[in-house]
């Protein structure tokens, strides 16, 4: 989240997309009615009508997959209408920045393609012989990102992209017209978000639209405003902030490749730099976090004179994603995995091929509270265990509340929670189970010499205590940083050991440490932060921002970019819900942390101030991007079909996204065969794969069983009866469920034609107390062209009634 | 004070928290359940039971342009002001609180199912069983919220900045004083407190928002007004709410549960007095009953 979830109150417009909150977010529908409560409206777009939707103002429906289209009609009427924040939009954007005149669009291609990617050659800006953008702050200039953009999105009129979403013109118009009108500066809307439009192939490109129409309407920085990610486990914020992928390292800094041959290659090709004095370009510090993380994780083996251990690190070769693995997994390249609460047997993509890559391994070890299917998968319906080798180990894990430690939430709050319970039986903390693996292994590095390099394993810094002194406590002081020698940072001194401030005092000479610069902060000489828990009142903190609660990277910032929010001498667009304001007469912000300490970028007298900087300072050129250069598809977000999709493209000849990648060709269901479109869903009385909840007998109760919604329609076409068993199939597998026939799933009408839409939830398995399909049978190996996120939420199907079948 | 709880439903998203913070609250084991064609697919358990005192119930509805509606109603004991199984228990196992709970007493029960047949919502549930029988239904948290207390490991101080403080203590006894389903519900679809602040506000809601509710505070006269209150967006009798009470049994001596027991169980006195009860209140009730038009009627269930 830009933003945080008490945030969600401040909105005078909400849009839930492609997130079913009220079930799977049920605690933030507290937020959003206060915010309805004092007036504010809620739209929520999604294939059928949700429990979220019954809180609605506005419901919309869109065909799976489609959100491009949607967001690019919202996208095209603002423009068009100019319902657009335009002084935001200058000075804050580059609107104004002036493209390559060769950078062209042509029938759903962004230029010239090798080898199935992009050559990026003409996704630049036009520079002067200083180096310097060159912009037009009219916006007029033909070259302008924004004339560009005003461009691409001409084609999105609301029949055509009728034609496409399904979704009927009125509601196109009524959401839109409700949603640009938070391009007045003194309102704000908010977008909540989750895996209903990131599961796709072009799921990075879906919130590249949504961040697009926040920026137009002026909402990035507000109080009730930001683009927010609704993440999907308590902790999952935390896991990618302290990199459990496999492309970051902690605090997303770059994984270094085989071409980051040196620390000051790899330093050279991810600092940024610009031309701009104007600009902050805060990732110029890149060094300092680099350094200080390579002290964290080698201590006193990370030395100046051998590039602070960084020959030490892996360098990622090509992609490690989940498919990527599971895919080498089936090939047999890979001989063992470690799985850490995580159910892939239920969880992944193509289950049936992801069984039979698991079939393959040597070992596997498996830490979870019960025995998964993940676990289990050698015993699953049909596989025969004496023919697969692999040997299993089940490691008894302790639940959260189990056991110390921190929880990063969707808005970026680290919360430190107590034990309040033993573990059960021989379960163990996760912290438990690594470190007696790490000191296994490191005792056997000593003692066999291993491989080539036993030093990144046998050197690493473990300053966690050992044994049953173990302590998380000194984990977080690790993440924190500390001062490793006595010295003088500007005016103010430190000891060695103490701890690190902030990350504005990380040093890249080796005299400070941080395991992830973004929380240094958390756990300062004053203690652990994180586990402040004072609330404040309306009366002395009117935006709930709630500064003493926890602690909020990075440096206890509530909402992100947040000089956005005030004018660029400094004003608040909304002085009712400023989020920070500048205060002239004292050369000081007030309110939130602001994005930086520097004054605003033009003086009351609205000339340029010389000592001012650009909001957006994480960006080289500290201008939100509606232009966006750095990824794989595309610079702007472009409709193209799900790779599985029933009906023709209408909006360009380019059936799908041209840089994804698809895994097996002949895996790719056909619309004559397969012509109903399924599409993965989740139920608020389960948790993921089910890993927990279907061992609980009061969530059992709820949900015992797996099913398919199916319309009304649909239903009388296939002549299925609520509560019949179906079989639900796709090129990849079939699956038998009970049929839910509902009317709050309706078909699609597509210009003339009808298409269907069937959803079914995801959390079963053959394992626990509960027992149902496996949804993950029917999707695909396909994933998006950034990220590789699985296209989870678009894939064509069929289905039957089981004559006769089990109750 | 009378306490009351105001439901809600257009403020429900049928999470149903507040049906499993009913089962922690009571300790009551989970039903073995099956999938059934339930409208939405949803529900479960089916019914109210031994087990199971709050059940929430989903409800497909549409408009007149056929936008489609789909409402949440929760069940459980109503706790009626002139409760019938309070005035037709032969036994007075059933018995009404000074704070308005409808309680019941195992030790006086001698398991007729009076109190199952002149229910008006179809709520107790008898279980015949060894040593005694025994009668089940919500228990309005009576004895959580009166002997509301701040747990001791809210009272240890704890090495962090910032010791939990007295704010802290005060929250954590309002929600101890409300009923579990109450303190579990993350909307505010329940609000528990005096029924008559409660009516008020929920007249307040009505006039404030006219268009989001039907103009009828269900409970306040129904079944001669009970404990809980709902407001809805549509018709209440569209959400299998009961909105009329004729069919109710007649006297109790006519239950046929009546027969399965000697009548030297039955004190010949309790039943006279009861049924003299019962057909006073009928006719309140009757008195009371809200019109037809005084529901609007914006949608009507799916054909």
């Amino acid at each position: 989240m830009t933003n945080h979830w008490t945030d969600l109150q401040n909105a005078d417009v909400i849009m839930i997309i492609g997130s079913n909150a009220a079930v799977n977010h049920t605690v933030s529908l507290r937020w959003v009615r206060k915010a309805l409560d004092a007036g504010a409206k809620l739209i929520s777009v999604d294939p059928r009508f949700t429990r979220t939707s019954t809180q609605a103002d506005v419901y919309a429906p869109l065909r799976s997959g489609t959100d491009i289209a949607f967001i690019g009609a919202i996208i095209n009427y603002a423009l068009t209408r100019d319902r657009i924040q335009r002084e935001y939009v200058v000075a804050y954007t580059n609107a104004g920045f002036l493209l390559d005149p060769q950078y062209a669009f042509d029938d759903g291609l962004f230029g010239e393609m090798k080898n199935g990617a992009y050559t990026r050659e003409h996704w630049r800006f036009q520079r002067d012989a200083n180096g310097a953008i060159r912009t037009d702050p009219t916006l007029e200039h033909p070259d302008s990102v924004y004339q560009r953009l005003k461009r691409h999105y001409a084609r999105y009129d609301f029949e055509t992209v009728s034609r496409v979403t399904g979704t009927p013109v009125e509601k196109l118009r009524e959401v839109a017209e409700l949603f640009t009108s938070t391009h007045r500066p003194d309102k704000s809307g908010t977008v909540m978000y989750a895996m209903g439009i990131t599961q796709s192939s072009h799921g990075t490109q879906n919130i590249r639209a949504l961040s697009i129409l926040q920026l137009l309407m002026g909402n990035i920085g507000m109080a009730g405003g930001g683009i927010n990610a609704l993440r999907g486990m308590p902790n999952v914020q935390g896991s990618t902030d302290h990199a459990l992928l496999f492309h970051i390292l902690p605090g997303y800094l770059r994984a270094p490749t085989a071409e980051d041959q040196s620390l000051e290659a790899y330093l050279a090709r991810s600092a940024p730099t610009t031309a701009d004095p104007l600009s902050a370009n805060w990732l110029s510090n890149y060094p300092k976090y680099m350094v200080s993380l390579l002290k964290a994780f080698w201590g006193d083996a990370a030395t100046p004179g051998n590039e602070f251990a960084y020959h030490y690190l892996p360098k990622v070769s090509g992609d490690c994603s989940h498919i990527s693995l599971f895919e080498a997994m089936g090939r047999g390249e890979i001989k063992g995995l470690l799985v850490f609460g995580q159910n892939p047997a239920v969880g992944g993509p193509n289950a049936t091929r992801e069984h039979a890559a698991l079939d393959r391994l040597d070992w596997l070890v498996v830490s979870d509270l019960w025995e998964t299917e993940t676990a289990a998968y050698w015993k699953r319906p049909g596989a025969d265990p004496s023919k697969i080798a692999t040997e299993v180990f089940l490691l008894p894990a302790a639940a959260s509340v189990e056991k110390e430690g921190s929880l990063t939430n969707s808005g970026r709050w680290g919360q430190w929670r107590y034990q309040a319970i033993e573990p059960p039986g021989a379960a163990k903390s996760d912290l438990w189970i690594l470190d007696r693996i790490y000191q296994s292994l490191k005792a056997l590095y000593r003692q066999e010499g291993g491989a080539a390099l036993p030093g990144p394993v046998v050197d690493l810094a473990w300053n966690c205590g050992a044994g049953d002194a173990l302590d998380p406590q000194l984990v977080a002081r690790e993440i924190n940083g500390q001062f490793l020698v006595d010295r003088a940072v500007g005016d103010q001194s430190f000891r060695k050991g103490d701890q690190v401030p902030a990350f504005g005092l990380l040093q890249s000479d080796g005299s400070t440490s941080s395991g992830n610069w973004l929380f240094c902060g958390s756990y300062t000489n004053a203690g652990n932060l994180m586990a402040r828990r004072r609330r404040s009142t309306p009366q002395d903190d009117p935006i709930a921002l709630h500064a003493s609660w926890a602690w909020c990277w990075p440096v206890n910032r509530r909402i992100l970019y947040n000089r956005a929010s005030c004018d660029p001498a400094g004003r608040p667009w909304a002085p009712h819900k400023a989020a920070v304001a500048y205060d002239w007469a004292q050369g000081k912000w007030t309110g939130d942390v602001p994005d930086g300490p520097w004054p605003p970028l033009r003086l009351p007298t609205g000339e340029l101030n010389p000592t001012g900087r650009r909001a957006f300072i994480m960006l080289a050129d500290g201008q939100a991007c509606l232009f966006a250069p750095g990824l794989a598809d595309g610079p702007f977000p472009e409709h193209y079909e799900p790779v599985e999709s029933p009906v023709r493209n209408i909006l360009s000849s380019q059936h799908r996204s041209p840089a994804v990648k698809l895994w097996h060709p002949q895996e790719v269901g056909d619309a004559a065969d397969y012509p109903i479109i399924g599409t993965t869903i989740r139920v608020a009385e389960h948790f993921q794969s089910g890993g927990m909840t279907r061992n609980m007998p009061w969530l059992v109760e709820l949900v015992p069983d797996n099913y398919v919604l199916i319309s009304r329609e649909l239903a009388s076409l296939k002549r299925i009866q609520n509560g019949d068993r179906v079989r639900l199939k796709t090129i990849r597998g079939a699956i038998e469920v009970y049929a839910v026939v509902i009317h709050r799933l309706k078909p699609f009408r597509l210009g003339g034609r009808t298409v269907h839409e069937v959803c079914v939830p995801y959390h079963f398995g053959f394992m626990g107390l509960s027992q149902g399909a496996i949804a993950n049978t029917l999707t695909p190996h396909v994933g998006d062209a950034n990220t590789m996120i699985p296209e989870y939420k678009a894939f064509l199907c069929d289905l039957e009634r089981v004559e006769g079948g089990a109750p | 004070m009378s306490r009351a709880v105001l439901f809600d439903s257009t403020l429900c998203i049928g999470c149903r928290g507040c049906q499993v913070a009913c089962k922690e609250e009571n300790r009551n084991p989970a039903e073995v359940t099956k999938f059934f064609a339930a409208p939405g697919g949803y529900q479960n358990p089916p019914a109210l039971s031994a087990t199971t005192f709050t059940l929430v119930t989903y409800h497909e509805l549409e408009n007149a342009w056929g936008d489609p509606k789909w409402a949440f109603v929760r069940r459980q004991c109503m706790h009626c002001l002139d409760a019938a199984c309070v005035a037709n228990c032969p036994v007075s196992a059933m018995q009404k609180a000074e704070d308005g709970t409808v309680f019941y007493e195992q030790a006086k029960c001698i398991g007729c199912g009076t109190c199952v047949s002149v229910c008006p919502f179809g709520v107790p549930v008898l279980e015949l069983r060894e040593p005694g029988p025994r009668v089940w239904k919500c228990t309005f948290c009576q004895d959580r919220v009166s002997h509301a207390t701040v747990p001791d490991v809210l009272n240890e101080g704890r090495s962090t900045p910032d010791v939990l403080d007295q704010p802290k203590k005060a929250r954590h006894l309002a929600a101890r004083r409300a009923p579990a389903c109450v303190a579990a519900c993350p909307t505010g679809a329940l609000k528990h407190g005096d029924r008559d602040a409660l009516l008020a506000e929920a007249r307040g809601r009505i006039q404030q928002h006219p268009e989001r509710y039907v103009s009828h505070i269900y409970g306040e006269t129904e079944a001669g007004g009970t404990a809980w209150l709902y407001l809805a967006a549509v018709p209440f009798g569209d959400i299998g709410l009961p909105t009329r009470f004729e069919h109710l049994p007649d006297a109790p001596h006519e239950s046929a549960t009546f027969g399965a027991w000697p009548p030297h169980m039955l004190g010949l006195g309790a039943l006279v007095g009861s049924w003299c009860w019962y057909a006073r209140r009928r006719e309140r009730v009757a008195a009371a009953e809200p019109s037809d038009a005084e529901e609007r009627a914006p949608c009507s269930p799916p054909t």
